[in-house]
């Protein structure tokens, strides 16, 4: 990571999109980046810890979102530059803080960097971050390519400190997770002092206390949050960003920001229509230039708006239009309303060729239909699905063996509130479909509060929910207070694997180490369920036999919240790759294969990606390039046909 | 700005494989060699599950003038560079076109549902003959195998980087190898990927 | 005998209430599972036929069948099944003392038969607290440790099973008639295995009117006595109408059958052996006499092994009263005319058609002569 530290003034570099929003963020001189791991967001607080020291910033993975736009909002009060990070769904965990802190106003420049994941490649839903810009009255930045990503994000602390108020830039997957040309600015020097001058006036933006509002007083504080939001759309219609290429009277307008533009670009040369398609690149999107906007739409009457998810930036526009109709003269939209661009998934230069090519009538082809024909039915024969699972020797696959296997065995219909984490592939086959609900961070043990309550009604299903240590510090503590509290008789599973694994092994309050790979007091998950009054057991999941009995132990103990926690590292976590409990291998003797009557249980129920069903012997085998020896297979093979040796 | 000696402009490249082979790193490794030489680069890569096993894909755009969207538009790839024999076809539907040409490393990886006995994995050979059949020009190689004489079947990637640059279809000399590895890795680590580099050069002059 | 799989079982015995937990089905392989008493399938299992359905007394039953191949003549209907003798027994001075019950019959015959070399094992049901476990035990004074009466429905199969897989050959069983009915089955060998040998050494049943639900059982006793403090549970026989319920300490508690009624599975409802017909020999109490036995001679290989054990002291023979003998004819047939009865008004007795799937098969003469 040295080379986001090079000060060479001009130097080029290839960068991914998020560490190019690092580097403007150095060029800007911010000194503490606080966010939580989410995909595509994640490496950006990564790589500030890796040049911490000699940039002199404070980085932290914090509890959860809201905790981290807090732990910014107070470097901004002391006077320091700030970034928090944060994936689409973080920002609804800070939202409320966020509404209050837009309210406030800040002093150091202040940027909140979202990180959008349309299609939901890496999600468990397809949600839109810009329109809290709107909702919370926030100046909206988004980059159009990777030079870009840098230069926004240095120049949305300048424009953070114009306006006293926060900026939100906006990113999405194909930027933050693409890489490209990037070329170097300057570094500043290092130093900084923070001090929070708090001994004013009330209402002294400087050295006034920090409150979000006095109760009844709108008008004194809203006012001037809106005028915050007037003054940055007029900074906004001189925005170098903001550009406009293609013939001064173009046939059809293109209306774009982030990524879409680079597909919107190409669509246009792919299709030869640069002398009939104009592009207009917003990178303020909210507010909207009015006049910049207008000069634009008075290009032509057609326009075609191209973004991704919501059609935030189309209504935006539409009302603009409507505003300015009596000067302009009517204009025909395209876009996601009249159908041209699709309401859900990622955009790409395929969807925008589509939509050029019926609107300017420009027909298009990539290649022969004979073609196109004989690959794909190569593909459907010769490119079997990558099925999602977990990874060998993946704890959860064992803890969700136990927990699937003890619900059967009870018998009363029990079934898992999931959560946010690998485990969401207990939904799936390759966890026994044993998760029933999956919703968002927290959300398993609360629901199961609820569910476990209906007893009244006759409900009386054991109820477990299930998650990770981190999820645990990050919204499920609530959860577990009100079921404790509220005598619901819940089981809550927590599946402690020692960091968030799903983003990239993070650490999280209850790791014995920071992101700057300091030593820190852990918090002990264990101590926190017991205080709060529940019944609490240990487990390893690896012993299957042992955590089955305990399950069922807590599921028929009727009163109150229980937890049970299934401690084991993850597969892929520091302490345990490259290292194996167990040599685990399959005697050929002993496995009938088919001929056993168990039906391939290894293969086709357990399915660990290190148990390969060997066709032409007929037996299963292990992979010893996969296997990472747990050792939980040999547990589970009916025959005793897997034998495990412990590693010395 | 680069007066291009690029075939076409922009040059479309997809290196592919399977989760854990890579693909990342061989990908930023060649973008950079072409960004030092002057080329505007634009990666696209999808990360998230991906990684626990499933298909991966980089996709580089190469371009004297500017940089270009990240996804390469359906069926303009002109260099398919595959670390297995699968993806390859997968990434052909996609992406292929009667002028492509497809680097590929022979060793399968088999999908889950292949290794739990539910799906069929086609023959290497036949594989093999169907591209061969769409594709203009085809280079197989068995990467997997020489990283395993070389100590680690990670070296995959690197060979592969090796035999890209041996088909001569980018604008590289060895030098840049080099270079961009003298970036990313220790001091100790150069020597072994410089002899991976170095095989899959030769693997190519074959 | 029309053969299917698990989805089968599960639709047609456990899904409509018909398991009754025998244990036939469990540890044959890795998806049926007991707990508690509750048979539970963990995966689906693809293939098409299986011995878990094949084993199963409450699907698929061919009466005719089976008698013949244990019997040599198809099922003649009667109330206490086929028979070489009739009479009353219990333990004799060579048979160890322990806490068995009633005339300690059962314990004697597998103790006689393990150390005589007639079995090399034997299936028998211990106890941890309340549940029922099964065992198989190889030393005869083993057999005495899992000496009292089971009244919860246990799958003492499972341990059958599990002998066979250990190697043992000439396996003892002991069970209730659904126990005994299974064993029969599998002794059938309806998979046609080429390699396959009778696995039993004895088979001994027992007599049995209706089994408790563990479950419904444990929640019921918990809620009135200390459950660890139990020592011992008792139903005399018939004219007593109570369950005695022995504590450590020496209290004894009395429930009246007809609560304890209300724990019984659906399943017996649809049982037709009150004796278990399809054993060597059958055990059960006698009325009005606590400290004797019922037995039931019905094989060659069982007379042999009674008159044997009387022999040499491990058994006391006598003859059974008349009035005793019309009585357990009375209600031995009885409870099968009821049983028939229900399965044949609900559809279930040689059902006809593809793929329709019977509870039990009986030629049509017998099952007209059982209901009259």
């Amino acid at each position: 990571m040295s080379y986001l530290n090079d000060n060479q003034e001009g130097s080029v570099h290839l960068l991914m999109g998020n560490e190019a929003i690092v580097r403007g963020a150095l060029e800007a001189g911010m000194r503490v980046a606080a966010g939580y791991p989410g995909t595509p967001s994640s490496e950006i607080i990564e790589a500030f810890s890796k040049v911490a020291r000699e940039r002199n910033i404070y980085a932290e993975w914090s509890t959860n979102e809201k905790v981290a736009l807090e732990v910014s909002a107070a470097a901004s009060f002391a006077g320091l530059r700030t970034m928090c990070v944060m994936k689409q769904n973080g920002v609804n965990v800070a939202s409320d803080f966020l509404l209050h802190l837009a309210s406030s106003g800040t002093r150091g420049g202040m940027v909140l960097v979202a990180c959008d994941d349309p299609g939901a490649l890496s999600s468990v839903n397809e949600g839109e971050s810009r329109i809290f810009a709107r909702l919370v009255e926030v100046p909206l930045l988004e980059p159009g390519d990777l030079q870009e990503a840098k230069d926004i994000t240095k120049w949305a602390f300048e424009l953070s400190e114009e306006l006293r108020n926060l900026v939100m830039v906006r990113s999405v997957t194909r930027m933050s997770h693409a890489s490209g040309n990037v070329t170097y600015g300057k570094l500043p020097n290092t130093e900084a002092l923070a001090d929070f001058k708090c001994d004013g006036p009330m209402f002294d933006p400087d050295r006034g206390p920090m409150i979000s509002m006095i109760v009844g007083a709108a008008d004194l504080q809203h006012g001037p949050q809106q005028e915050k939001i007037r003054k940055a759309a007029r900074l906004f219609e001189e925005c170098p960003f903001n550009t406009y290429r293609g013939p001064e009277k173009p046939e059809l307008l293109i209306i774009t920001s982030s990524a879409c533009n680079l597909y919107s670009r190409e669509a246009v040369r792919l299709l030869g229509a640069e002398d009939r398609v104009g592009i207009l690149k917003l990178a303020t999107t909210w507010p909207l230039p009015p006049k910049l906007i207008m000069k634009n739409l008075a290009r032509t009457d057609k326009v075609l708006i191209v973004e991704e998810v919501l059609p935030v930036l189309e209504e935006q526009v539409k009302i603009l239009a409507a505003e300015m109709a009596a000067e302009i003269g009517p204009t025909r939209f395209f876009g996601k309303n009249a159908g041209n661009i699709p309401s859900v998934g990622e955009l790409n230069p395929d969807i925008v060729i589509e939509a050029l090519s019926s609107i300017l009538d420009i027909p298009y082809t990539n290649v022969s239909d004979s073609f196109d024909d004989a690959a794909r039915e190569l593909a459907r024969k010769a490119a079997p699905n990558r099925g999602l699972t977990f990874c060998p020797g993946c704890p959860h696959r064992a803890s969700l063996w136990s927990i699937h296997n003890a619900l059967e065995l009870d018998g009363r219909k029990g079934f898992v509130c999931g959560d946010i984490g690998c485990y969401v592939f207990g939904t799936l086959p390759s966890g026994f479909s044993t998760v029933k609900t999956l919703h968002s961070m927290g959300s398993g043990t609360g629901i199961a509060s609820g569910f476990a309550k209906l007893g009244q009604f006759g409900m009386d299903q054991p109820v477990i929910s299930l998650c990770g240590d981190s999820t645990f510090f990050h919204a499920a503590m609530p959860a577990l207070a009100n079921a404790v509290h509220q005598k619901s008789p819940l089981t809550m599973v927590i599946l402690d694997n020692n960091g968030t694994a799903m983003t990239g092994f993070q650490p999280h309050p209850g790791s014995p180490n920071n992101v700057l790979g300091e030593e820190m007091p852990a918090v002990d998950i264990e101590a926190i369920c017991r205080a709060m009054g529940a019944l609490v057991e240990i487990q390893d999941p690896f012993d299957i036999e042992e955590t089955q009995e305990a399950f069922h132990r807590l599921i028929e103990h009727d009163e109150g919240a229980k937890v049970l926690i299934l401690r084991q590292a993850c597969a892929l976590s520091p302490e345990r790759r490259h290292t194996k409990n167990f040599e685990v291998e399959i005697d050929e003797e002993i496995c009938l294969g088919e001929n056993c009557g168990c039906n391939r249980l290894c293969t086709r129920i357990f399915g660990c990606p290190g148990i390969v069903w060997d066709k032409e012997k007929g037996v299963s085998r292990i992979d010893e390039l996969i296997c990472v020896g747990c050792g939980v297979c040999a547990d589970i093979c009916p025959a005793g046909a897997i034998k495990k040796k412990e590693v010395a | 700005m680069k007066t291009s000696a690029l075939q076409r402009d922009p040059y479309n490249v997809i290196i592919t494989g399977v989760g854990g082979q890579g693909n990342v790193m061989a990908s930023r490794i060649l973008g950079s060699m072409l960004v030092s030489k002057g080329y505007f680069v634009t990666i696209g890569e999808t990360f998230g599950p991906s990684q626990r096993g499933g298909s991966v894909m980089s996709h580089l755009r190469i371009s004297g003038e500017s940089s270009w969207s990240p996804q390469i538009p359906a069926h303009r790839a002109d260099l398919i560079a595959s670390l297995e024999p699968a993806e390859a076809v997968r990434v052909m539907a996609q992406y292929g076109n009667p002028d492509v040409h497809i680097l590929c490393n022979t060793r399968p990886i088999y999908p889950v549902p292949v290794i739990r006995g539910e799906e069929e994995y086609p023959s290497v050979e036949d594989i093999k003959i169907s591209l061969k059949s769409l594709a203009s020009h085809t280079f197989f190689i068995d990467a997997t195998e020489e990283a395993q004489k070389l100590g680690n079947t990670i070296f995959a990637n690197i060979i592969l980087l090796g035999a890209i640059y041996g088909t001569h279809l980018l604008p590289l000399e060895r030098e840049d190898f080099v270079e961009a590895i003298s970036q990313r890795f220790r001091q100790d680590q150069i020597e072994i990927n410089l002899t991976a580099f170095d095989r899959g050069c030769e693997l190519l002059a074959r | 005998m029309n053969i299917y799989g698990s989805r089968e079982l599960c639709s047609d015995v456990i899904g409509k209430q018909l398991c009754i937990g025998c244990g036939a089905c469990i540890d044959l392989c890795p998806y049926f599972r007991s707990y508690k008493g509750k048979t539970a399938m963990l995966f689906p299992c693809s293939l098409e036929q299986g011995r878990c359905f094949a084993y199963c007394p409450k699907i698929e039953v061919n009466l005719d069948e089976l008698s013949q191949q244990l019997f040599g003549h198809p099922y003649d209907g009667h109330p206490l099944g086929e028979h070489i003798s009739i009479g009353m027994s219990r333990a004799g001075e060579k048979a160890g003392t322990g806490s068995y019950q009633a005339g300690g019959t059962v314990s004697a015959l597998m103790q006689y038969a393990l150390l005589r070399g007639h079995c090399d094992a034997a299936v028998v049901t211990d106890r941890e607290g309340l549940l029922p476990v099964p065992r198989f035990v190889t030393k005869p004074d083993e057999v005495l440790a899992c000496a009292s009466s089971k009244y919860t429905a246990a799958p003492t199969l499972s341990a059958l099973h599990d002998a066979m897989k250990k190697g043992y050959s000439r396996i003892g069983m002991v069970g209730t008639p659904c126990q005994v009915l299974a064993t029969a089955q599998l002794r059938s060998n309806p998979m046609k295995d080429e390699a396959f040998h009778d696995p039993t050494g004895l088979v001994v049943g027992l007599f049995c009117t209706w089994a408790l639900d563990y479950r419904a059982f444990e929640s019921f006793i918990s809620a009135r006595v200390d459950r660890n403090s139990i020592e011992k549970i008792d139903i005399p026989p018939p004219p007593s109408e109570i369950m005695e319920v022995f504590m450590t300490g020496g209290d004894k508690i009395e429930f009246p059958l007809n609560e304890i009624r209300k724990l019984v599975p659906e399943s017996c409802s649809y049982c037709i052996d009150m004796t278990s017909e399809f054993s060597d020999i059958s055990v059960g109490v006698m009325e009005g006499r606590p400290e004797m036995n019922s037995l039931i001679v019905r094989t060659e290989r069982g007379r042999r092994i009674v008159e044997e054990a009387q022999r040499e002291g491990y058994l006391i023979l006598s003859d059974m009263p008349r009035e005793n003998l019309e009585h357990l004819v009375w209600a031995a047939g009885n409870k099968k005319k009821r049983a028939l009865l229900k399965a044949t008004e609900e559809g279930i007795v040689n059902t006809a058609g593809e793929d329709r799937r019977s509870y039990l098969r009986i030629n049509g003469g017998t099952l007209k002569k059982c209901i009259a």
